[in-house]
């Protein structure tokens, strides 16, 4: 058991700025995602954890030991990696095996080690065979299997599920949940998938160009994102994004006004430029101030998802239950649940101006 | 017509494979020829009589068992120094990041762009002046320089075709850089040695310029200057016994080949298509 900081960490490769000033704190046990698109410095900042890359400034420990220096074998870490980079030569029960080996740890000792881990990860008919000869679910549990083998303190897990088809996926997930709870071992977790983040994580690191984003919760990641980049990022469909003006009257927007409560914003706003956030399942369809038009229905059997317009053409989604009739080209008037508004400052990195207690959290079913 | 199409292909493929292998089947059977059959005109296509006293003769009463083992310990050592220094190089060129990597790649492969005789002048003058003039190891050295480059790019394109990710699992799994190279890097790169060091053997067996310029004695010299010199003279040629020893000279090679032709073939589609 062990926990993971990051204080100051940064990374350059060149002139390129990978990482800036990373610090993120991850406590003994926890699942850590990190999420965010490609290029956002959530690989380096694995590589780097697991010795593979060195940070430009910054110290790394675990547990309290700074490993700046540290070779990968030595920092009792285990790394699940996206291609699995199992070992083509040797079998199955060779590569579970090969830590434990480099480790010195003896014949017998070993096989017994291997064997409990092929039956952790139902393994076992497999051990003699070559990774060639094993489907990509397999060969992603000789990969776990290779990683839990000889009790790290920590496992880092590299996107490890994105070559796996999304039944496979789901099934993988729950089951990399369900052995972290039995492990309970600190994991960090890096991937580009938000529904993985939020499903299996205790807390998400969200970073964007390099640059940590909020670290929190999914609950508050989803319900409280820091700007306008965690709010985008997180959720499928996304959260909606609608520019227009602030005034004494409300929300502006197209020459229409959204009635909005002033009080659950930041006290010292100025009328001006904002862009109001609201998730699909908040936009209400029949009565509201805004007049919309329909241009797609999406029917995913358990709801519909329903594509607007704005006169101004801002496009928004909304959430809306299955077995409602609502036809393409339809006008409709649409307004927005009050307590599920966000207004973010303008511009792409635009922070979140509301004042959250705990009344204005919109409750999420918990993991 | 498929039938007739099939035909006419299958005629024409084996009429150039006959044309390709016409002078190794005359070879086989001038050595078997005696003398007296060999200049007959009309010629004998299968000769009247078999005898292998050329064969004898090479191998009792000439030097041709010292050329042979001139010949195994040059090819065999070039190899072995190629196929260690290449494997190392390639490694440094693909998977450690320094300045004019790059560069270093193409210059090594510049040296291609001179012909040998270019080279063999300032070669012969720094093997006297290190004083390897006239020995088997000036001829190693001498080998090594041109086969070197190749060898290199070979492994190199080897090389690439590793997932990096391979060995960061090993290092992580507590493995030494030397460790993981030994354990991971090595195995996979197995099929390139091993073309690698067929090239090399092959080129090294077959070289003759550098092999005639640098060495002179019997005692170092390699079968092809041996032979050469010792059976072709201004006057005569021994054509039965240049056939015998031909035919000796190639048997090794062969035998190689055919234990280790499917590494060979994947050496030349080194680069294209990853396997």
């Amino acid at each position: 058991m062990a926990q993971v900081t990051l204080k100051n960490v940064r990374k350059e490769f060149g002139s390129f700025t990978a990482l800036e000033s990373l610090n993120i704190q991850i406590e003994s046990g926890e699942f850590v995602a990190l999420l965010g698109p490609s290029g956002c410095g959530k690989s380096t900042t694995l590589r780097m954890l697991a010795g593979l890359d060195f940070p430009t400034s910054g110290d790394i420990s675990i547990g309290d030991r700074v490993v700046n220096d540290v070779a990968p074998g030595k920092r009792d870490i285990a790394m699940v990696f996206q291609s699995y980079a199992l070992y083509p030569h040797m079998s199955v029960a060779d590569n579970i095996g090969y830590p434990l080996k480099k480790r010195g740890v003896a014949r017998a000792e070993r096989d017994k080690a291997v064997q409990a881990a092929a039956e952790l990860l139902q393994l076992e008919p497999l051990l003699n065979r070559k990774p060639k000869q094993l489907s990509g679910g397999q060969q992603q549990r000789v990969a776990l299997g290779r990683a839990l083998v000889r009790d790290p303190k920590v496992f880092l897990l590299d996107e490890p599920l994105s070559n796996l088809d999304a039944k496979l996926r789901s099934y993988m997930r729950a089951e990399i949940i369900e052995l972290h709870r039995r492990l309970g071992k600190t994991m960090v977790y890096v991937t580009h998938d938000q529904l993985e983040a939020m499903t299996m994580a205790n807390r998400i690191a969200v970073m964007h160009n390099g640059r940590l984003q909020q670290f929190d919760t999914p609950d508050a990641v989803y319900n409280r994102p820091a700007n306008r980049f965690v709010a985008s990022f997180i959720g499928t469909p996304s959260m909606n994004q609608i520019d227009g003006q602030l005034t004494a009257r409300g929300f502006g927007v197209a020459g229409h006004i959204v009635p909005i409560d002033r009080s659950r914003f930041a006290p010292d706003l100025a009328d001006g430029d904002y862009m109001l956030g609201v998730r699909p399942e908040f936009v209400i369809l029949g009565d509201g101030p805004l007049p919309a038009t329909v241009k797609l229905v999406e029917n995913t059997g358990h709801e519909q998802i329903v594509t607007l317009e704005l006169a101004n053409a801002t496009r928004l989604l909304a959430r809306v239950e299955a077995g409602r009739r609502i036809d393409v080209g339809q006008n409709i008037g649409i307004g927005f649940q009050a307590d599920a508004l966000h207004l973010f400052a303008p511009g792409e990195d635009g922070v979140r101006l509301n004042i959250d207690t705990s009344a204005s959290v919109i409750p999420m079913r918990s993991r | 017509m498929p039938f007739l199409r099939t035909l006419a292909f299958n005629l024409f493929t084996w009429t150039l494979v006959l044309l390709i292998a016409f002078p190794l089947i005359w070879m086989i059977i001038t050595s078997v020829k005696p003398q007296t059959e060999l200049f007959r005109i009309p010629p004998t296509w299968w000769p009247e009589t078999i005898t292998f006293e050329h064969y004898k003769r090479l191998l009792y009463e000439t030097p041709f068992l010292i050329y042979f083992r001139n010949s195994v310990v040059l090819a065999t050592t070039t190899t072995m120094f190629v196929v260690t220094l290449a494997t190392l190089g390639a490694y440094s060129l693909v998977r450690f990041k320094y300045r004019g990597r790059d560069t270093l790649a193409l210059l090594v492969l510049f040296t291609y762009l001179l012909p040998s005789v270019v080279l063999i002048i300032p070669l012969y003058l720094m093997m006297v002046a290190i004083g390897l003039s006239n020995t088997l190891l000036s001829l190693i050295l001498a080998h090594t320089t041109f086969a070197l480059p190749y060898a290199l790019w070979l492994l190199r394109s080897f090389m690439e075709g590793i997932p990096e990710d391979l060995e960061s699992a090993a290092l992580v799994d507590g493995a030494t850089r030397m460790g993981a190279f030994r354990d991971i890097i090595l195995p996979q790169l197995l099929p390139g040695i091993i073309s690698t060091a067929l090239f090399t053997f092959i080129l090294s067996w077959n070289e003759y310029l550098y092999a005639l310029v640098l060495v002179n004695s019997d005692s170092v010299a390699p079968l092809t200057t041996g032979v050469m010199s010792m059976l072709i003279s201004a006057f005569n040629i021994e054509w039965s016994l240049l056939m015998a020893a031909s035919v000796m000279m190639s048997v090794p090679l062969i035998i190689v080949f055919a234990f280790l032709q499917s590494y060979l073939t994947s050496g030349f589609g080194a680069g294209g298509v990853k396997g």
